[in-house]
C-alpha cells in the first residue's frame, strides 16, 4: 500500500537517487511500554506501528539501495523504533515534517564520506568518551 | 535533527536518536520539553531550537564538559 502521494514518491525517489552505498533500515515493533492515543485531524485514531511500517515500506521501495527489515518483539519497549544504517535511531512515527528526517537520514547514511565540515569533525575528534544525543521532534 | 545524525556518522563516539515527543510523552515530560526541536545530551536537557552546524557542535561539546 502506498501511503505517500505520487508527488511525494517522486520527490523521495529523486533524493534517494543520490545514495552512494547501500543502506539497511530496521523497523522494530511490539507492545508499547507507555501507550498513548494519537488522533489525526477529524478524530480518527492513529495506529503508530501500522503507519510507521507503511511509510517505511513505501520509502524503502523507492531505491534499490535501501533494504527494510522488520523485527517483531514480544516484550514492551520503545516501539516503533527505526534504525537507519549504522545506528541512526528514530523513535515513533516519521510522518509529516519528520518524513524529511527519515529520508535525509537515509541519504546521510548512504554517503561514503560524512557531510559534516572538516572543522566540525576536528572539534568532535576531541571527544574522549561516548555521547548520546536525543532530539525531541514532532511531525508538524 | 539531521545535524545530530551527521554528528553520529562523523564520530564513532556519538549516538543520535530522534524521539517523537507526542508518542514518547513521559520521556519528553521528564526532560521538560516544551518546544521542539529539543536537544538532550547524555540524558540531560541541553537546549531547544535549531542552530547552525558550528553552534550545534559547540553546544554538544559544552554540554558534555558541563
Amino acid at each position: 500500500m502506498n501511503v505517500l502521494g505520487e508527488r511525494e514518491r517522486e520527490a523521495v525517489a529523486s533524493v534517494l537517487a543520490s545514495l552512494e552505498q547501500d543502506v539497511s533500515v530496521t523497523l522494530e515493533l511490539g507492545p508499547t511500554a507507555a501507550p498513548v492515543t494519537l488522533l489525526a485531524a477529524g478524530g480518527r485514531e492513529i495506529d503508530s506501528a501500522a503507519q510507521t511500517q507503511a511509510v517505511l515500506e513505501d520509502v524503502c521501495s523507492l531505491s534499490d539501495r535501501v533494504t527494510l527489515e522488520i523485527v517483531e518483539h514480544d516484550e514492551p519497549g520503545p516501539w516503533p523504533r527505526t534504525t537507519i544504517g549504522p545506528g541512526l535511531v528514530y523513535l515513533g512515527m516519521p510522518l509529516g515534517y519528520e518524513l524529511t528526517t527519515l529520508v535525509h537520514g537515509i541519504v546521510e547514511a548512504g554517503r561514503t564520506e560524512p557531510s559534516l565540515t572538516e572543522a566540525s569533525r576536528e572539534r568532535l575528534a576531541s571527544l574522549d568518551r561516548d555521547v548520546a544525543i536525543d532530539v525531541f521532534v514532532t511531525p508538524t | 535533527m539531521l545535524l545530530a545524525y551527521k554528528l553520529a556518522l562523523a564520530s564513532p563516539r556519538i549516538q543520535a536518536r530522534a524521539i517523537e515527543a507526542s508518542e514518547f510523552v513521559a520521556d519528553a515530560d521528564r526532560h521538560g520539553v516544551h518546544a521542539v526541536p529539543a536537544i538532550v545530551v547524555d540524558d540531560r536537557y541541553a537546549w531547544a531550537g535549531s542552530v547552525p552546524e558550528g553552534a550545534f557542535v559547540e553546544r554538544v561539546l559544552a554540554a558534555v564538559s558541563a
